[in-house]
């Protein structure tokens, strides 16, 4: 039984925009210091383990605690509890990434870039088999961000929970976009990342921008955990192929550019549901890797013109 | 053979037979781990030619490993192939695979190059698992038959250790057969100072592509010996925790000296046995070490000894005798007709002609952005050119690349040169010396090079060099491939005015010979006396061009450049 069209495109925009989220986190580190981070992906999947630990202390709670709401259904007093659980999700793993910068990066900000390459590899590792111990290797399901369920749009049936991950994923990368376009804290993390002398020149921290870039790009990669960790559940060997979704973004949107990641992510995506769903999930696969390798061939700066100096 | 590299020898006989000796003495379980750890090691150390030389984060390294796995494993059991036929094609399957992806792989920046090779390898993953015919899927290949020589099957734990690590022992050999004298000092000029090396004539493709293919056969020779090992071949080979093991093993080993691959390996393949509290997770303690390793010793565990191993052989300090170069300067004429160059809608240089004859110093003038540092980018080949044409005598450069430009006699210095830090300055001009000198003459170049250049002290550390000498030392490497025609990039700029002196003094010496120089800069009390004719650029175009005294008193240059004749 294949799904219709338009809920394999809801499908895939929905992963899209959790790759998309997953993109802009990754980007963010690469422009402030000019490093890949291998651990992006370890982070998403740290992410939904986060959520699934939340859920287990707050769904009891909200089961005590809160009206019951029968006639929405079974799990009632659960609905839009997803709604803090994302906040929740995204603190913690702000944080985690504050540690992440002052492990894995700090010590070698005076090193080339390939030491924090592959410092995060290392950092990942331990993310992975660390979850690995903690959780065991089985998946585990994450919480609805609203709640479970379909409704139908005429002959249409689509998922809340889909629709709900691309509002939300949606106004997480609007909220970013305006966070570096608008805001003062936004501009100074920008210079920082052009050129962090000179932003050190004109009195802003460049130690602090960084420290903010990784909470940042952590609390991103955190909330794309938590929003595919209902739908795709989250297992410790997870990490991997996000961080290549990632990567692959961010090669094909033009290296260091949000806008052209975040987009490449949604298509990446989109992608991904349409040629698992035709021809095959190995085949989705194989093809998005040759693909970016063909693109390497033919246009070995990436797809778009990179607008930061390559410094790796 | 220098006591250096004596006590080099003895240290990795010392290596090699140590482990060895304590598994046998062990018993079997104990074999098994260090033959594992052997196999490692010449994975490894195939990884420190492309890592650790030239400095590329290749992610291919463990799928050329299971390549070579699959090789041994799909020719032993289908066509009864056996050792060495069998081996050999583990060694060339994964080398010409190599080849193959090298045409998109290797001219990508860094961080593409390691995307592109995460790509392959998953690629290689994907055909392992799915591809269940032939490599039996995610099954496997079962029955991969022992190494046989001679007619008798290598089955015992003893003959497999003993086995794997002499072909350890000669992959060492290859290795620094592979990187060494100049051909080490060379990939250590590409890796720390990449447009430097590339201007001085050493072919980065060519060293990129020669090293990737090795390595890539190392990873297949330690895949073959795996699959023999053990008996079976499933895709756990091409799974990126190979690569995983193989990094950290070079990162914790250290990544340049032959010693770091058999530490490395060493350490890390006994980690889990020291870590068993940890049960399969153990790989925790994998990051937790490379975390550390990274950050605390970036040069690794070898990096530790470096008092006792010597990387690269050291020139022994001996004063230059001579100052005679043993490159002779070729006498040609460098034309540049008809120079076009644009970046998006900024015409940096607008139909540019210039020439230089030999035995003159030509002096370049022109305000910033007017175009200058980009004549001397096209006209060496860093940069591409949107029209006209570059002769050298009668060789066209035009196509030429950057490396074959200078091979051909045109030289370049740059205007923030960029040192190799882990050569002297002694070995950063032999680095630079054309491939076709022997060891001896060499070094009486280099030694000329760096004298006429009036660089005096070559044996202290590049670290302590000043910021002049760090400029004569620039000069001295782009001397030591015999140019015609050398291209002076502000080389006045930020020296004292005694400094300026000798460097002018030093610059006429060396026309005598017949080389000719382009000399931009802009302090104009050293370029005007010592230019025979000047050339004034303004927005890309020549505004004029003659003796030093009538460009200075020409109206044009004085509205472009000068701003008030001089009294």
């Amino acid at each position: 039984m294949g799904a219709s069209i338009p809920q394999l495109l809801v499908n895939g925009v929905a992963l899209g925009a959790a790759y998309a989220l997953i993109a802009l986190g990754f980007v963010l580190v690469i422009n402030a210091v000019g490093a890949v981070n291998f651990a992006q992906g370890d982070l998403v999947m740290a992410g939904g383990f986060v959520a699934v630990t939340i859920t287990e202390y707050l769904t009891p709670w909200a089961n005590d605690n809160l009206p019951d709401l029968a006639f929405i259904g079974p799990r009632a007093s659960a609905v839009g509890l997803g709604l803090v659980i994302l906040p929740l999700t995204m603190v913690v793993m702000a944080v985690l990434g504050l540690l992440f910068s002052a492990l894995a990066y700090a010590p070698l900000r005076h090193r080339p870039p390939v030491s924090v390459f592959i410092s995060t590899i290392a950092v990942g590792l331990i993310l992975q088999h660390g979850a690995n111990a903690v959780f065991g290797p089985e998946p585990r399901v994450g919480p609805p961000l609203v709640v479970d369920g379909n409704f139908a749009l005429g002959p249409i049936t689509l998922s809340i929970q889909q629709l709900s991950v691309i509002f939300a994923a949606g106004c997480l990368i609007t909220g970013t976009g305006l966070l570096l376009s608008r805001s003062q804290l936004g501009r100074q993390l920008r210079a920082v990342a052009q050129d962090p002398e000179m932003a050190e020149a004109i009195g802003i921290s460049a130690g602090h921008c960084i420290a903010i870039t990784f909470a940042l790009a952590v609390a991103l990669a955190g909330s794309a955990g938590m929003l595919l960790s209902n739908q795709f559940f989250v297992a410790p060997s997870d990490g991997g192929l996000f961080m290549l979704k990632a990567y692959i973004a961010v090669t094909v949107g033009g290296w260091g550019r949000l806008d052209g990641a975040a987009f490449a992510a949604l298509l990446i995506g989109v992608f991904e549901v349409m040629m698992a769903a035709f021809v095959s999930y190995v085949m989705a696969e194989a093809l998005l890797y040759a693909g970016v390798l063909l693109v390497l061939l033919v246009r070995p700066s990436g797809l778009l013109r990179e607008t930061i100096q390559r410094r790796t | 053979m220098k006591a250096g590299s004596l006590r080099n020898v003895g240290i990795m006989a010392a290596l090699l037979i140590a482990p060895v000796a304590f598994a046998l003495s062990a018993g079997g379980y104990e074999q098994r781990i260090m033959t594992l750890a052997g196999i490692y090691a010449i994975a490894v150390l195939g990884y420190q030619l492309i890592f650790g030389r030239l400095g590329a984060l290749s992610l291919a390294q463990g799928s050329f490993f299971g390549i070579g796995a699959y090789t041994t494993g799909l020719l032993g059991i289908h066509l009864d192939w056996a050792f060495p036929a069998s081996f050999l094609a583990s060694l060339i399957i994964p080398a010409a695979i190599a080849c193959i992806i090298a045409i998109p792989v290797l001219r990508l920046e860094s961080h593409y190059f390691a995307l592109a090779t995460l790509g392959i390898s998953q690629i290689a993953l994907l055909v392992g698992v799915n591809w269940t015919e032939g490599t039996g899927g995610a099954n496997g290949l079962y029955g991969v038959p022992p190494l046989r020589i001679l007619g008798t099957a290598l089955d015992s734990s003893e003959a497999m250790l003993v086995v794997v690590w002499c072909v350890l022992a000669s992959a060492v050999l290859a290795f620094s057969c592979l990187v060494k004298g100049r051909a080490a000092h060379r990939l250590t000029l590409l890796r720390e100072a990449p447009e430097a090396a590339v201007t001085a004539g050493i072919d980065i493709g060519a060293r990129r592509l020669s090293l990737f293919v090795a390595s890539a056969a190392f990873g297949g020779a330690a895949g073959a010996l795996q699959a023999h090992s053990i008996g079976v071949v499933s895709p756990a080979v091409l799974e990126f925790q190979v690569m995983v093991s193989i990094l950290a093993m070079t990162v914790i080993g250290g990544r340049g000296h032959p010693a770091g691959a058999i530490l490395g390996a060493v350490l890390l393949v006994h980690l889990p046995e020291w870590f068993r509290f940890l049960e399969a997770h153990y790989l925790v303690a994998y990051g937790a070490a490379l975390l550390v390793a990274v950050i605390i010793m970036p040069e690794g565990l070898a990096g530790l000894f470096r008092r006792w191993l010597v990387t690269q052989e050291r020139w022994a300090p001996e004063p230059p005798r001579t100052s005679k170069p043993e490159v002779p300067t070729t006498l040609a004429v460098l034309h540049l007709v008809g120079l076009c160059k644009r970046y998006g809608g900024v015409v940096a240089l607008d139909n540019v002609s210039i020439t230089v004859v030999p035995g003159e110093i030509l002096g370049l003038i022109g305000p910033n952005g007017s175009g200058k540092s980009t004549l001397i980018n096209v006209a060496s080949g860093l940069q591409t050119l949107d029209a006209g044409e570059i002769r050298l005598g009668n060789l066209d450069l035009t196509g030429m690349p950057a490396h074959g430009r200078a091979r051909v006699g045109l030289s370049r210095t740059f205007q923030t040169p960029v040192q190799a830090l882990g050569l002297s300055p002694l070995e950063s001009v032999l680095a630079a010396c054309p491939a076709g000198l022997d060891e001896r003459r060499a070094e009486r170049h280099a030694a000329a090079c760096l004298s006429a250049a009036g660089l005096t002290a070559p044996a202290v550390p590049t670290t302590s060099l000043s910021p002049a000498e760090a400029r004569r030392l620039d000069l001295a490497r782009a001397l030591a491939s015999g140019p015609a025609v050398l291209l002076l990039d502000e080389p006045a700029a930020g020296l004292t005015p005694a400094e300026r002196d000798d460097l002018a003094c030093c610059l006429k010496h060396l026309t005598d010979s017949g080389l000719g120089l382009l000399l931009v800069d802009h302090t104009m009390d050293f370029l005007l006396p010592l230019a025979d004719r000047v050339i004034c650029l303004a927005t890309g175009s020549v505004v004029a061009e003659g003796p030093p005294s009538m460009v200075a008193r020409d109206p044009a240059a004085i509205a472009a450049y000068f701003g008030e004749p001089p009294p």
